[in-house]
């Protein structure tokens, strides 16, 4: 009586045990599929948007060909469009960016994972937080109405002082005299305006300063206690644990918060907007105004029509482009790195 | 805990350690700790330590989690100051200096005062790069000193055979047992003379285990070893004298043998028991 009672519940179990097996590699296979469906989705956004950047502004490959690369011609008036100006603004205000940018993020970061005290680290993590959520038009309004006139004022005069072949005080510098090519980066035809692709690569560092920083702080925390402790066991100092341990162990990561930061630097409008000048005549000199790609759609699209709408998305999947190659020398940098440690 | 500083308070009880060391054949201190006490802060996490550590033997530090030992380890070579709000007071004198003394180098005592940590940790560096790195920080060395220095450290830590041959491969590939002994490589190749171990194999399978306990009696030729060990067998096996310390005290400090078999104070033979702990 006792025996077949526990045989049927024996036989029940089965049945229960199967049928929640069916129903976990039912919810499995969706789960995975639902999983799929939303990787899937970043792509087509990411296919969709190039492709369509692409088939808008045929027109201006078409009429211009190569020579849309290489022109620093942008005239409305005559129809006449090339990308050469944006381009180099938008690489040159990034370049600076990231100079300015990365040593500042990299001194914040291990300030605040190494050498702060406990109660300063909370504070100044959430400040840096804080700068990130600033939107990028009020930059852009501090960077006109604050920054460029200081610019302008002293960093400008001084820059030209040491460094161009018309300096404001008269005294052609040594360094120019002997430097060939060096003064062409710091020509300027108008010295008393702020403007300026410096102007905006500063601004832009200002930008990106909390992203770099909070990736940075991020991956510094996550090098083993112990790991450093071995170091300065074996007499290191904070400098040389920092050199030799902190940042090899984090390199991977540390690279990949950079080019984050040149990400948003190569896409950001409005700031760029503001203090670059928005002109299209080319030059070699970071003194002068320009123009990048982003700023260039943003000033231009509400009257654009025909062949300049068209140049305007053509602009646009050049910034693809950029960003595309930027990314792979990312991986190209990250791949030897990882085969120079042998791993 | 009033009981400890009943303990603590008994004539005779700081001496006994020194008697214990010239008990061992009238070997040397090395190292001579004196009313020693660290704290966290306002916490008062070592009281009055004396001890004798002796030359070219292996001292054992026991006792339960949270007892001290690892504390105590690290003042030896002040690792404990990378920290903020940690406090040692007192003297631990080697050679016939105070290395408490804030005027005493750093970088001179990590010199002579080398550390094996619980967990294997090697640099993301190459093998070789691993034990070249302490070096570069005390010597200049040309080419071959280096290589020569390396695989002397190497074979001094048993590690030389297995890696010869793949000295410019990331030290991550190796084995747990092999990275530990690549740490031990790591502190001898300074050519201490004191070698700490905190608590060196409680990361590590039996095998590798007991191959760092032979390597600890090889090292012991040349180096006075501090070990803390939370395996009493361990202790039992590798050590000449043993430290017992409870809740931050030093309760008993004698030669290994005599802790093991008949100790003079009941809560080390409680311990050594297996009654707490």
């Amino acid at each position: 009586m006792h025996a077949t009672a526990s045989n049927a519940a024996t036989g029940a179990d089965r049945a229960d045990e199967s049928a929640r097996t069916a129903k976990d590699s039912r919810n499995d296979l969706l789960f995975g599929w639902a999983l799929k469906a939303c990787a899937l989705l970043v792509l087509l956004a990411l296919v969709g948007a190039a492709a369509s950047t692409l088939w808008l502004g045929m027109d201006a490959f078409h009429t211009f060909g190569w020579g849309f690369l290489t022109s620093a011609a942008w005239d409305p008036s005559n129809d006449q469009y090339g990308a050469l100006v944006p381009v180099m603004g938008t690489i040159g205000t990034a370049l600076i960016a990231l100079v300015v940018a990365v040593p500042i993020s990299f001194g914040i970061a291990l300030f605040l994972t190494e050498i702060a005290p406990q109660w300063l680290r909370g504070p100044v993590a959430s400040a840096i937080e804080l700068l990130a959520g600033i939107p990028s038009i009020i930059y852009g309004m501090w960077g006109l109405f604050i920054f460029a006139p200081f610019v302008a004022a002293h960093i400008k005069p001084w820059l030209m002082n040491q460094f161009s072949a018309d300096p404001p005080d008269g005294k052609v510098s040594w360094l120019v005299q002997h430097v060939p090519g060096l003064a062409r980066f710091f020509s300027s035809e108008y010295p008393f305006f702020g403007a300026g692709v410096l102007t905006a690569g500063l601004v832009l560092a200002v930008m990106i300063i909390p992203f770099i920083s909070s990736v940075m702080r991020e991956v510094f925390q996550t090098v083993p206690t112990r790991l450093k402790e071995s170091a300065y066991a074996l007499g290191s100092s904070t400098w040389e644990v920092v050199w030799d341990i902190v940042v090899p162990y984090t390199r991977t990561a540390v690279i990949g918060g950079v080019f984050l930061g040149l990400g948003r630097a190569l896409g950001e409008t409005m700031a760029v907007a503001f203090v670059l000048g928005n002109t299209f005549k080319f030059s070699w000199s970071m003194l002068e105004t320009g123009s990048s790609i982003a700023s260039t759609i943003a000033n231009q699209f509400g009257e654009a029509q025909g062949l300049q709408r068209s140049a305007l998305m053509a602009l646009a999947f050049l910034l693809f482009v950029v960003t595309f190659i930027v990314l792979l020398i990312a991986r190209l940098m990250l791949r030897r790195l990882a085969t120079k440690e042998g791993r | 805990m009033t009981k400890m500083n009943e303990v603590a308070s008994q004539p005779g009880f700081g001496t006994s350690p020194h008697a214990a060391a010239a008990d061992l054949g009238q070997v040397p201190a090395k190292m001579t700790v004196r009313d020693l006490n660290f704290y966290y802060g306002d916490f008062h996490a070592l009281k009055h330590i004396a001890m004798d550590v002796p030359e070219k033997k292996v001292t054992a530090i026991i006792g339960p989690s949270g007892c001290g030992k690892s504390t105590l380890l690290r003042i030896f070579n002040r690792i404990y100051a990378i920290y903020p709000n940690l406090r040692a007071e007192g003297e631990i004198v080697l050679d016939g200096e105070n290395i408490l003394d804030p005027k005493y180098s750093l970088n001179r005592l990590r010199s002579k005062v080398g550390m094996v940590f619980q967990k294997p940790v090697p640099f993301p560096m190459t093998i070789f790069e691993n034990v070249a790195y302490g070096i570069r920080h005390h010597e200049k060395l040309n080419r071959s000193q280096m290589d020569e220095r390396v695989e002397q450290a190497l074979r001094g830590a048993a590690l030389w055979d297995e890696v010869k041959d793949k000295l410019k491969q990331s030290a991550l590939g190796l084995s747990g047992g092999q990275q530990q002994r690549l740490c031990i490589a790591r502190g001898i190749a300074l050519k201490p003379e004191v070698l700490l171990l905190d608590e060196p194999t409680s990361a590590l399978d039996p095998i590798a285990t007991s191959r760092i306990e032979q390597l600890v009696e090889e090292l012991k030729k040349d180096f006075t070893i501090v070990i803390v060990t939370h395996n009493m067998q361990q202790a039992a096996r590798c050590s000449d004298m043993t430290a017992f310390m409870y809740m931050g005290e030093l309760i008993e400090f004698d030669r290994t043998e005599k802790i093991f078999t008949k100790p003079d104070k009941k809560q080390t033979e409680d311990y050594i028991t297996g009654r707490f702990g």
